[in-house]
Parts: C-alpha cells; sequence; structure tokens
C-alpha cells in the first residue's frame, strides 16, 4: 500500500570510511501514515541484483550519528522515525556497490497500531555507481 | 437545531506533507483559504517527537491558529499496544501512554481526541479523571470494518454508555455509508492485476443495499459462490479481505449513538467534477444529522491520495476544496 514511499529516488551510494569504502547505504520514507517509534519496524530487506543481503548487515539510523542492527533497533523506543522523515539503510560490504548499473529492491515493513499484519512496501530502482 | 460545521484532518493533504511540497503552515492556510472553519490533525504525522512535542512545536501550532483563525477541533491518536516486537503493552502501559495524549492535546487547546478502531474499552475508566482535569475528552472511531458488528467496538460503545460521561464517545467515519465501491480503488486495483469479475460482483452487491462485509459475516467468513466464480487467480483470493472496508448502511443505525457521537470523518475516496462524492451521498447523511440535531464537525477525510495512479498527479488539494465546497453548499441550502 505505502510503496509508493519506499526508497527515495537518487539516494542509493557507496559510503566512504577513513578512504575506504565500507558499503552503500539508500534512504526510504516510512510505510505508513504516521510517525512510529524505531522498535515499530518490523523488518528491512535490501536485495542487490535478485540476491537478498545478509540481514546482519543491515543497520539502520535516522540521523547518521547512531547506527542498529535491525535486532537492536527492536529496543529502541525514544528515538521516532518521522513520517516525512528519511530512514538511513545501510548495507556493510567491503567495496560497496562495483561500477556499472545494478537493481537494488528495497523492503520496509512496519508494525501499526490497530492493523494486524505489518504494512509492507516494496521498491526496486535502477542504480548506477560511478 | 442543527449546528454543524466544516473542518479538514490534515491526513488528507499528507502527501503534500511527505513530500515536502506543503508545510504544515502552508497546509493549515491552505484550509482555511478554502473554507474550513475547524481542524484536525494527527499529531504522529505533522507534529515532531509526539507525544513529547517540545514548546516550541506548541507555540508554532497556537500562531498558525492566530494566523488562521481556524478552530483546533481534534487530534487522532492511536496506541502502540505493539510497541515491542516481543509482547504486548500491559493495561498499565498503554493506559500510560493515552494521559501523554490527553496531556498533548490540552497543550494543543485540543478539547478532542479520536481513539483509532480497537483501542480496548478498559481504557476509558482509568482516563476519565484526566479527561476531566485537562477538559479532554476521548472517543472511539467506528470505521467501516470495524463498525457495529465488531466486539471490539461495541465493547468500547457499552462501555461508554454504562460510565456515561460527556468525556468519553464515538467518532463516526462515513466510509460506513458507501452506496456504491469505490471506482477509484477499482482502477488502481485492477492495474495491480485484480480481476474486473472481483469488482462487478462486489458493485453487485452494493446494487442490491448490501456489501462485501456484511455478506461474508453472514456467510460464516466463508466466500458465496457467486464470489467464487469471481475470483480467477490467487492474487484476486489474497486481495479479496482488503475490500471489505466498505460498508453500507442506512444513516438509521445511528439514531441510538447520536447523543454519544462526537465528531464525524466525512470519509472521501473522489469527489466528482458534477458535485457528489463517488460512493457517499453526504448531502442525504446532513439532511439526517440536521434532522437528529447534530452539534458539531463533519471533516474531511480524503483517502482516495493512496489510490493514485502512478503517472498521474496527486489531486489532495483539488479534492480537498471540492468537498468543502460541495458540504458548505448542502450545509447552507439544509441549515440556512
Amino acid at each position: 500500500m505505502f510503496d509508493n514511499n519506499v526508497f527515495k529516488e537518487n539516494t542509493c551510494v557507496n559510503v566512504e570510511e577513513d578512504g575506504k569504502v565500507i558499503g552503500f547505504e539508500m534512504q526510504t520514507n516510512i510505510t505508513y501514515y504516521r510517525g512510529i517509534p524505531m522498535s515499530m519496524i518490523e523488518y528491512i530487506k535490501v536485495a542487490v541484483d535478485g540476491e537478498e543481503v545478509p540481514t546482519e548487515d543491515i543497520r539502520i539510523s535516522l540521523e547518521r550519528e547512531d547506527w542498529f542492527t535491525l535486532k537492536e533497533a527492536e529496543t529502541v523506543t525514544d528515538y521516532k522515525w518521522e513520517y516525512g522523515e528519511p530512514l538511513y539503510v545501510r548495507v556493510l560490504k567491503d567495496g560497496g556497490l562495483s561500477k556499472g548499473t545494478h537493481k537494488v529492491k528495497l523492503t520496509v515493513a512496519t508494525r501499526t497500531a490497530y492493523i494486524p499484519v505489518p504494512l509492507e512496501g516494496i521498491k526496486e530502482r535502477e542504480v548506477v555507481i560511478d | 437545531m442543527s449546528r454543524i460545521k466544516t473542518c479538514v484532518s490534515l491526513y488528507s493533504l499528507q502527501d503534500e506533507f511527505l513530500n515536502k511540497r506543503m508545510n504544515l503552515s502552508d497546509i493549515m492556510h491552505y484550509v482555511k483559504e478554502k473554507g474550513s472553519e475547524g481542524v484536525e490533525i494527527l499529531p504522529d504525522q505533522m507534529l515532531k517527537n509526539a507525544p513529547d512535542i517540545s514548546d516550541e512545536t506548541v507555540a508554532e501550532w497556537k500562531k498558525l491558529l492566530d494566523e488562521t483563525g481556524l478552530k483546533p477541533v481534534i487530534a487522532d491518536v492511536f496506541l502502540n499496544t505493539n510497541l515491542y516486537k516481543n509482547r504486548t503493552l500491559t493495561r498499565r502501559e498503554s493506559v500510560d501512554l493515552l494521559i501523554k495524549e490527553i496531556k498533548q492535546a490540552a497543550r494543543l487547546g485540543i478539547h478532542l481526541i479520536r481513539l483509532v478502531s480497537m483501542v480496548p474499552y478498559w481504557v476509558i475508566e482509568p482516563l476519565l479523571p484526566y479527561c476531566e482535569k485537562y477538559d479532554v475528552t476521548i472517543a472511539i472511531e467506528v470505521h467501516a470494518a470495524m463498525a457495529f458488528d465488531v466486539p471490539e467496538t461495541m465493547a468500547f460503545i457499552n462501555e461508554v454508555k454504562r460510565l456515561n460521561s460527556k468525556y468519553a464517545g464515538i467518532v463516526i467515519d462515513t466510509g460506513i455509508f458507501c452506496r456504491r465501491f469505490p471506482r477509484v480503488v477499482r482502477a488502481y486495483e485492477t492495474q495491480n492485476g485484480t480481476s474486473p469479475q472481483v469488482f462487478d460482483y462486489i458493485d453487485t452487491l452494493f446494487e442490491k443495499g448490501t456489501d462485501l462485509h456484511r455478506v461474508l459475516n453472514e456467510n460464516g467468513g466463508k466466500y458465496p459462490a457467486d464470489l467464487e466464480a469471481a475470483i480467477q487467480s490467487e492474487h484476486d483470493r489474497m486481495f479479496v479481505p482488503l475490500c471489505d472496508g466498505y460498508e453500507n448502511l442506512d444513516y438509521s443505525v445511528l439514531d441510538e449513538y447520536m447523543p454519544y457521537i462526537k465528531h464525524f470523518h466525512f470519509k472521501m475516496f473522489e469527489m466528482t467534477p458534477e458535485g457528489p462524492e463517488y460512493s457517499m451521498d453526504y448531502k442525504g447523511l446532513l439532511q439526517y444529522l440536521h434532522d437528529h440535531d447534530y452539534d458539531g464537525y463533519v471533516s474531511t477525510e480524503y483517502e482516495g491520495n493512496r489510490f493514485t495512479l502512478p503517472g498521474h498527479p496527486m489531486m489532495e488539494k483539488q479534492q480537498v476544496a471540492m468537498q468543502l465546497k460541495y458540504v458548505n453548499e448542502c450545509l447552507k441550502e439544509i441549515q440556512g
């Protein structure tokens, strides 16, 4: 239902730290119509060129300061993912995405206050790495 | 004498806000300009860190109310009972969360809270002392598929009746008064792969004066033979349960609840160029409310935004303006 909120356009880039590419990251809006604490993120999945990345390599952040694994985020109730503000999704991978064109698919699901099943949104984008 | 007033839920302009084409100030000024008297807000949607909002956020909100003259009518509140993945909140935790919401509403100058459907009835009694202290009423939403035949909703309403306080009541969403299945939903979902036969079948139910929700209930949750015949694929089968959120009830269902009704969501899927909403007869409902001396707001709640076809422009602003115009014309005719 909220597919259009997922994976903001032109946000997928490689991430460099200390002169080394440690992975890649992208931004997404929330798959809901209101902000919720991070603990209500049910799951995040990333697939590159048809292959899903291991869950334990995913980190998420609201302000690029505190980064959480998905397991850790389950207890983060003080920070809210606001409606209209991005969640940063980072995948740790030495060298990041290789040069060229990739199909990157992002899946985001949130728990809601009254709907029994999580609200999932999916978006695949073609990403060009120069 | 009825005193029916207009209001816009800012939920109606959520895509404008999400994509930063309009900020809260733009939206408030827009709905005022288009003829709304009141404003409804989801604090979780447009106020940062709700319900723990900063003094600056409160000051900004008050400034916008001053500038526009809009009346702050109601806050839409949710209860995150599933805050944690491994357990459901206890009763005390749930009540504590809602106390925060009551205090927030008071800070915003709002005296009415809409509790989302399925909030359990047992929150009312422990909340009442706070409602009285802060002068904030709590009201459960009666929404299509979560309306008068649903045990959780009825338990809440029965508790409202038992406690008999002016601080507890009901909000009605007019999606329970659909006379036709929204064609914008059909168009959107057909494009996503649902077969036209499924919608043709649902249309026949509305023509007969019933709806899918009622038919499935009457059939013990099982799909009737006509529906089975309409289902062409596994996708259709998965999708059918999502079509029950449109009910076709008679206005008389409200007769016994009128004393408890605090607010209306005038749900909107599509205002037609001819004037009326495609699925709902606002004029008929407004006449009913007038005849029953309703004193309160009817609030625009646009939901066609989520059924906008890819490549088509978002029509939130236009649709809100069209509904306000139409409702104001109806009210002029009915209330004088």
